[in-house]
């Protein structure tokens, strides 16, 4: 009973991680239909911003809240100079988006070295749970990415700007028609996504090793979220998270983490074929 | 308010407007004709910046907005009604017509309750999911969502598309009545000869990207032989 | 190309076959050897451009076909494969290396093109993580070595069962290499050149409307797929020839995305182009990542993102373009689908 508590508590935690990596993704794809190749690097410049914070004598959560600002920018930025040359060419904004991935994974390389660095663990206590210690920042993580999900829905679903987006979501020209600065609006849901990565960077940071490579390995579980969640619905990537966190944590205790990202990654490609707009499409309706 | 010289327009490698010249007059409603295929539906888009414009000026209230994009031709005052309505199914009533808003200026808060006096039936409808509604109410939706940003220009293409006969005529009283009320100007397209008689003062005839001939809808309703000449197939 | 006068395209092409042909002449043995090694960088560039550049399939894992196609190769020539130990034939070897590949493409393109389809985004994603599963796979299987991979994989040879002559001298393995190369290119080229190839592009640029026509387009796609993964197989088996290795990486993500750097920035729409591409990368990479250091990575980053936004042709297609652009200009317009 406790070992399928702590079980589903690091499933739950894979999850979410996942869902806070992908929540940018979609944003960014269902509004521009743009596959942002670089979100991984947009995540691990967020995580590279605490290093530098930490680095000049700041604190960690002085860091956790300036990431999402630089990145948010790095977006703004990255979107001006390239992606808006390429909305109209669909398969190039992946190309695009790719090149850059590589071009800001390089910059930091020749700025931070390749090797790995360590960011503290600003709450380095467990708590026992059914008598077994969890480490409470990743309490701390599920609780982000549970107040990251919220207000990504409220933006979405309950303000004015949530309510354009979602109409140019539906149907670009007409909104555009209506008088929907569908620029302005591009800018600003790029800025937010990347924003989200970079948050997801910063806060993932103290429990992972905050090297170069660090982007790429959450950058396709995510995907494959978005993909087998659907990924013209917000609720996309929950479902998809869920299906891919819960399947890898399953395969990995039953068998080796090994097979279980051949299984992941498997169900996800039959998942995607069989059920193009996902499981969201599939159960929502449209 | 509205003068559109030598317009050339078109879509990847096909011209579809060559040299269109027309001129809406501010107030009441301006018909065009044409049979299918004629560039109707393009000078509408080429008006909105749906189209990219390759050569020509689209004058409105002394500014050339040919160029402009959609969002911002649409915040100068042009509202547009496409032909097959594109009202957003997954949204409801209420949030349709919010979103004639949320892109004007200072738009964000107000109240789209203005839209329900001319069509009550959206009132009735407010917290239904568009998609749900039947053709003429579809047709309502999309008419309000473009009045609600209060447009000093109206385009309107095939109204009538699709929708039984009794409901086109209440759409077309509603139409005249707005347009009377608020100093509206209307720019129609509308296969439906009748109802551009009994709605329109002058109508323009478009064939092959061009406009071909201008009349008065009284001269037209006298002498029925001019509708058969740009019209019969 | 039947012109009285020949074509801007065919003296492009006289140019560039001739120098390359002549080219050992003034080379030293050490460079000739690096040539050959990119003319396979280059055959397996155009394995892509026919399936990305003629085709519109964005495939993130062409690596997973060149890497098969290696440890084909390698298994057959070290005699590894059970009941061929007695054969270990560089023809055979080269047979698997094309077939296996190709294989495995068509049952997955089967998969992937049929019923429903995949479309655009959905399927680079999907190939790049095959790409990710191959490597883990090819990582973790004893067979074929794990993460070593599989050393002393011997040259090409010519007797039938194996053994006999070694291809061994860089001068031999250039030409071995350079006759194989433009003869794959010239079956490539006339492949793109023919009525297929036009269906192909006119997929590529609108499938719908293409299947509209009456075409088989999910078949069209498998074809090109198939073919494109034995190209890649073969250039493979090649690789494995000169390098005397094999290993995980051959199959993986990172290689698959460096050939896409290569065509996209030679050429994605012409096979000569996406050749001469991963030829100037590689020769580049081999100059600048010496001097340049770090920043090599990011200056080719950057300039393919330049590529990308500014010159979709690339910058090498770009060129020939400009060079033969008035007469491609009336070949493109009788090219439409009926």
């Amino acid at each position: 009973m406790e070992q399928l508590f702590i079980l589903t508590l690091d499933a739950s935690n894979f999850i979410l991680a996942i869902v806070l990596v992908a929540m940018g993704l979609v944003i960014i794809f269902g509004l521009m239909n743009v596959i942002n190749m670089a979100h991984g690097e947009l995540f691990l410049l967020g995580a590279y911003t605490v290093v530098l914070v930490e680095r000049a004598g700041g604190h960690f959560w002085f860091g956790l809240l300036l990431a999402p600002l630089v990145v948010g920018l790095v977006g703004l930025v990255v979107e001006e100079l390239v992606v808006r040359h390429v909305y109209h060419r669909f398969l190039d904004t992946i190309l695009a988006t790719w090149g850059l991935s590589i071009a800001i994974k390089q910059a930091v390389v020749i700025a931070f070295g390749p090797a790995s660095h360590t960011v503290t663990n600003p709450i380095a206590t467990s708590i026992e749970i059914f008598g077994t210690p969890y480490p409470v920042y990743r309490l701390f993580i599920m609780a982000v990415a549970l107040l990251v999900i919220a207000v990504t829905f409220w933006l979405f679903f309950r303000t004015a700007f949530g309510l354009a987006a979602r109409g140019v979501i539906a149907n670009r020209d007409m909104a555009a028609c209506l008088g929907i600065n569908t620029r302005r609006l591009d800018r600003a849901t790029f800025a937010y996504g990347a924003a989200l990565a970079g948050l997801a960077g910063a806060v993932m940071a103290p429990i992972m090793s905050v090297d170069p490579q660090m982007g790429l390995g959450f950058l396709i579980p995510a995907f494959l979220a978005i993909l087998v969640g659907g990924a013209g619905h917000l609720a996309g990537p929950l479902l998809g998270a869920a299906a891919i966190g819960g399947t890898d944590t399953l395969a990995a205790n039953l068998w080796s983490p090994v097979v279980a990202q051949i299984v992941v990654f498997t169900m996800a490609i039959v998942v995607i074929r069989l059920f193009p707009r996902g499981l969201a499409g599939r159960w929502f309706g449209r | 308010m509205l003068t559109v010289q030598g317009l050339e327009a078109g879509y990847r490698g096909s011209r579809v407007l060559n040299g269109i010249d027309l001129e809406v007059a501010e107030g009441g409603i301006a018909a065009l004709l044409g049979r299918n295929g004629m560039g109707k539906t393009t000078l509408m888009r080429a008006l909105m910046g749906l189209v990219p414009v390759a050569a020509g000026r689209i004058v409105f209230q002394g500014r050339d907005i040919a160029g402009l994009r959609p969002y911002a031709i649409s915040n100068l005052g042009i509202a547009y009604v496409p032909q097959g309505r594109e009202i957003f199914a997954d949204f409801t009533v209420e949030e349709n017509l919010k979103l004639g808003l949320v892109g004007k200026p200072g738009g964000a808060g107000t109240d789209p309750a203005s839209a329900y006096r001319h069509f009550p039936i959206l009132a009735e409808r407010r917290g239904q999911k568009a998609g749900t509604l039947s053709g003429g109410q579809q047709q309502q939706l999309a008419i309000a969502r473009a009045l609600v940003g209060r447009p000093r220009l109206l385009l309107l293409d095939e109204p009538s598309e699709g929708i039984q006969p009794s409901i086109v005529l209440q759409i077309a009283e509603i139409l005249r009545r707005v347009a009377a009320e608020d100093g509206l100007t209307v720019l129609l397209v509308e296969q439906n000869v009748e109802i551009v008689l009994s709605l329109a003062a002058d109508c323009a005839f478009i064939e092959k990207g061009r406009v071909v001939a201008r009349h008065a809808a009284a001269e037209l309703a006298r002498d029925r032989d001019i509708l058969h000449r740009y019209l019969a197939v | 190309m039947t012109g009285r006068s020949p074509s801007p395209l065919l003296l492009i092409n006289l140019a560039v076959w001739g120098v390359l042909a002549l080219a050992p002449l003034g080379l030293g043995a050490w460079q000739v050897g690096q040539l050959a090694q990119y003319f396979t960088y280059g055959l397996f560039a155009m394995s892509l451009a026919l399936v990305w550049g003629h085709c519109g399939l964005l495939c993130f894992g062409q690596a997973v076909f060149f890497g098969i196609g290696g440890y084909a190769m390698s298994l057959v020539t070290l005699g590894m494969i059970p009941g061929l130990e007695a054969a270990p034939s560089s023809y055979l070897g080269i047979l698997f290396a094309v077939l296996l590949p190709a294989g495995f493409a068509n049952l997955l393109g089967r998969f992937l093109f049929y019923g429903k389809g995949l479309q655009g985004a959905y399927f680079a994603i999907v190939t790049l993580a095959i790409a990710v599963v191959a490597e883990r796979l090819a990582i973790n299987w004893t067979y074929i070595g794990g993460l070593n991979g599989l050393m002393n994989v011997p040259p090409m040879t010519l007797g039938l069962l194996g053994g006999g002559a070694e291809i061994w001298d860089s001068m031999p393995v250039y030409y071995l290499t350079l006759t194989l190369v433009f003869a794959v290119y010239l079956l490539l080229e006339a492949l793109t050149r023919s009525r297929y190839g036009i269906v192909l592009r006119a997929i590529r640029d609108n499938q719908e409307r293409t299947g509209y026509f009456g075409y088989d387009t999910a078949g069209y796609k498998l074809t090109a797929f198939t073919i494109g993964a034995g190209v890649a197989g073969l250039a493979g088996a090649v690789f494995v020839t000169q390098f005397n290795f094999a290993s995980p990486p051959l199959i993986g993500f990172t290689l698959s995305t460096e050939v896409l750097i290569w065509v996209a920035l030679g050429g994605r729409t012409m096979l000569l182009a996406a050749f001469l591409g991963a030829i100037l990368v590689r020769s580049m990479e081999n100059v600048l990542s010496e001097t340049l250091g770090n920043y090599w990575l990011l200056a080719l980053g950057l300039l393919f993102v330049l590529s990308v936004v500014l010159f979709p042709r690339g910058l090498i297609g770009e060129i020939i373009h400009r060079l033969t652009a008035p007469r491609r200009g009336v070949v493109g317009r009788n090219a439409k689908p009926p």
